[in-house]
């Protein structure tokens, strides 16, 4: 049986499947495999543990009635609000059309979709009936509970980004400039939401409060354009697809939002402290003291403020090292640090005890540890995004462009919705597929090796989509020879199609 | 940098019209292929909606399965009309003695998980000192009651100037932060002023564990003690709904032996409760935060209960 996809033929044939799966596997290299085997292993260990969490009422989680959201709540609020991060970030290249941040716009797409999905993954292990949170939502709203909201707010965020990613990689440029948009107000209100979920709750005074959904925002930005620093230095570390504009254009860019955006951040948590600390409110002096001098004042002082944000930023101001490399370690450092900041501020709102059911005399904190099953937890879920990005940077067209390619496995869909766009007699419609690839010059110019400055010039280009639009483009991401993304020992891929399997036709 | 031309539009929308002809093409020739990829879409759609549901549906199946699903008793009787009551409780401080009969009581009654920390109701012991600091303990929720000499942080450095017993339960407040904040709206109230819990809509999120001021919720842990044979979702005290409704007293109040915890209806000016509320003194935990409970407390000492 051959399949005609993208104008060429697959053979549907299961053993050339796996011979071609053997192909691709022998031209891996071998630094890419041992990476992509700790993070399957690692997602396997997360996997355990959520299998582990899924009894209602027994999920192995440490957490008590005492301190009820723990490390997996502190998990979501972190992919969640990172989400959003990483939407504000590129909104400057993707929404304002700001040149300098264009580069970002197709990995931080497909970031930001599997930040979202993983962090729902992760509030689904949280709760005990997931799917009738979904129900409830949808059956019995409750509009006077932000948590309600947040449901609301993050699932259409999730729709506006997959609709994003949809038509970026399809090639809509219409519907993809109203994704951006929409995508980017939402990256705007859902984390604002995730703030007054805490916010409102008068009981936990250190969560209470009008600067929580406004420190939720920063920390969304600082936490995303993170991320970004992270890819974008790897980019350019590993001559990934694009990195002469990503050394150019892209990461200059994340180091000024991130220097701007940590500034914010520990203006606010400076605020922070200062009020709790001088504050006559019981719960939030004692949550604030727990922080500074207490129990979680070596992943607050130690990881929050030194790591996350002192060391940031003295990698970004310094003169030898304002590289790729040190924009990739103050991500790193940030993140971490973003991280620990998620733990503490969950942590801190509940350290402060109401009760004295603890059954000691009565202790200034309350204790929690993670568990085992917690920790799995989340190390299998940055894993499986760890992952499932490697695998999108290396068999994905990320080479920013306003018309795209298409993706490599699903794209007879694509060619189906191709199908529909042409215009009558431009290509007979019952068969869309077999329309001739059009080369699409901005993408081509931009592949070739041009020094950055040279580079810089080349975006004029950019922004002229291709007469033929993205109609007729084609999965002409395999035949680029600058695709291989690992340094030098990578050997050219072999595309899957039946061209080049030794016995293409059954 | 450099500079673009003044119509070279970066905003993809605003480029998209001149440049690409094709993406406005199903606006221009809808008749040509609109009608097949809606009725795939259509097809898709009408395939997929009762996967989705029918998926759902069978997971919540299974997960109530697993929950050890139980019999409770109709909490409401037939008889029984709530809009005629308005129930209200009455803690008199000055004459608990901390036995602890309450809280084996009320585990006894409802079913509740026999450690410390799941409990509807508990006793506290506060030791108030010299310069108006408090320490409170509940060893086991005050379940076996209390140790004759309180050990308490600080005692020694601060002269212990009095000591008092407090019973604590849910506060059916009646502007609730639980109620308010629950997303699918699992936690209500009923309209003589108890709040409950529908166990087979909660979603243990916790959200109303941390919401609420008074620490009187937990998710129930799975084993053998369930009150309401579900494990994973949020209780609490329910006044013994099952109880008042059928014209009896609350578990912990039938049980106290120095008439300490009072129950009643405010609708009734000459029951007990009412007569206190009216004559006495009383007063409710954190007033500041605007709750409004139905739980009053007699005698109670220090200036702040928390």
């Amino acid at each position: 049986m051959i399949v005609r996809v993208a104008g060429r033929a697959i053979v549907a044939d299961p053993r050339l499947a796996w011979r071609a799966a053997r192909v691709e596997a022998m031209n891996t290299p071998r630094g890419l495999k041992a990476w992509l085997a700790v993070l399957s292993v690692l997602v396997f260990i997360g996997a355990i543990g959520a299998v582990r969490s899924i009894f209602p009422g027994d999920k192995g989680t440490a957490t008590t009635p005492t301190f009820e959201w723990g490390l997996l709540i502190a998990g979501y609020v972190f992919f969640a609000v990172t989400t959003s991060g990483l939407c504000l970030a590129s909104s400057l290249g993707t929404v304002f059309g700001i040149e300098r941040f264009r580069p970002l716009e197709k990995r931080h797409a497909i970031l930001a979709v599997l930040c979202l999905v993983t962090a729902f993954g992760v509030i689904a292990l949280d709760l005990h009936y997931p799917v009738r949170m979904v129900l409830g939502a949808a059956f019995n709203p409750s509009p006077t509970s932000p948590m309600w909201w947040m449901g609301v707010f993050y699932g259409i965020y999730l729709c506006f980004l997959l609709v994003e990613v949809w038509s970026m990689f399809w090639g809509h440029p219409r519907i993809h400039g109203m994704a951006c948009v929409l995508a980017s107000a939402m990256a705007i209100i859902a984390p604002t939401t995730l703030g007054a979920v805490f916010a409102v709750v008068s009981a936990r005074p250190y969560w209470a409060g009008a600067f929580t959904p406004l420190l939720m925002l920063a920390t969304a930005f600082v936490s995303g354009t993170a991320l970004l620093g992270v890819v974008f230095g790897m980019v350019d570390r590993l001559h990934l697809t694009g990195f002469e504009r990503a050394g150019a254009l892209a990461i200059p860019a994340i180091r000024s939002l991130l220097t701007l955006a940590i500034v914010i951040v520990a203006c606010l948590v400076a605020r922070d402290v200062a009020v709790g600390l001088a504050s006559t409110d019981p719960g939030l002096s004692a949550a604030t003291r727990a922080l500074v001098v207490g129990p979680l004042a070596v992943p607050f002082v130690g990881v929050r403020v030194v790591i996350g944000l002192v060391l940031p930023m003295a990698l970004l101001v310094m003169p030898f090292t304002r590289t790729a490399l040190g924009l990739f370690g103050a991500g790193c450092l940030t993140i971490v640090g973003v991280f620990a900041d998620r733990l503490t501020f969950v942590s801190a709102g509940q350290i402060a005890p109401l009760t004295a059911t603890s059954g000691v005399v009565s202790a200034p904190y309350a204790a929690y540890t993670p568990s085992l099953v917690e920790i799995s937890i989340l190390v299998g879920a940055a894993a499986l995004i760890a992952l499932v990005y490697t695998l999108a940077e290396r068999y994905l067209d990320l080479r920013e462009s306003d018309v795209h390619v298409g993706f490599a496995l699903p794209v007879s869909l694509g060619a189906w919705w191709r199908g529909r766009s042409v215009p009558a007699g431009s290509a007979p419609a019952a068969e869309p597929l077999d329309s001739e690839p059009v080369v699409v010059e901005p993408a081509a110019s931009r592949a070739d090796p041009e020094p950055p400055p040279v580079a810089a010039e080349d975006p004029a280009q950019t922004f002229e989509s291709s007469p033929a639009g993205p109609v007729t483009t084609e999965m002409s991401y395999v035949d680029e020879p600058d695709q291989d993304e690992l340094p030098s020992e990578a050997p050219p891929e072999e595309p899957l199609s039946s061209g080049s399997l030794p016995g293409g036709e059954p | 940098m450099i500079e673009r031309p003044a119509d070279d539009d970066p905003s993809l929308t605003a480029a998209t019209p001149e440049a690409n002809p094709a993406a406005t093409a199903p606006a221009a020739n809808p008749a040509a292929t609109a009608p097949i990829s809606r009725r795939q879409v259509l097809k898709l759609g009408a395939a997929a909606l009762p996967c989705l549901l029918g998926s759902t549906a069978l997971f919540d199946w299974m997960t109530a399965l697993a929950a050890e699903p139980s019999a409770p008793v109709d909490p409401i009787v037939a008889s029984y009309d709530p809009t005629a009551h308005s129930w209200a409780f009455v803690v008199d401080t000055r004459s608990c003695i901390g036995c602890g009969q309450c809280v084996v009581a009320c585990k006894q009654e409802n079913g509740v998980p026999l450690d410390e920390e799941h409990t509807r109701t508990w006793v506290e012991r506060h030791a108030i000192a010299r310069d108006g600091s408090v320490s409170v303990e509940s060893p086991a929720a005050g379940m076996y009651g209390f140790p004759p000499a309180p050990v308490l942080a600080g005692a020694t450095e601060h002269a212990t100037q009095a000591t008092q017993f407090v019973p604590r339960l849910c506060m059916q407040c009646e502007n609730s932060p639980c109620t308010a904040v629950c997303p699918v709206g699992a936690t209500f109230r009923t309209q003589d002023g108890v709040i409950l819990v529908d166990e087979q809509r909660c979603i243990g999120c916790g959200y109303c564990v941390v919401a609420c001021p008074y620490g009187a919720r937990y998710i129930v842990p799975a084993g053998a003690r369930t009150p309401t044979g579900v494990a994973g979702v949020a209780d609490k005290c329910t006044f013994c709904y099952h109880r008042i409704t059928r014209g009896r007293e609350p578990a912990c109040v039938e049980i106290c032996p120095v008439g300490a915890r009072k129950f009643g209806d405010l609708t009734d000016p000459a029951s007990e409760v009412s007569t206190i509320l009216r004559e006495q003194p009383t007063r409710v935990l954190r007033p500041e935060l605007g709750t409004k409970p139905r739980v009053h407390y007699v005698g109670l000492l220090g200036e702040e209960i928390r």
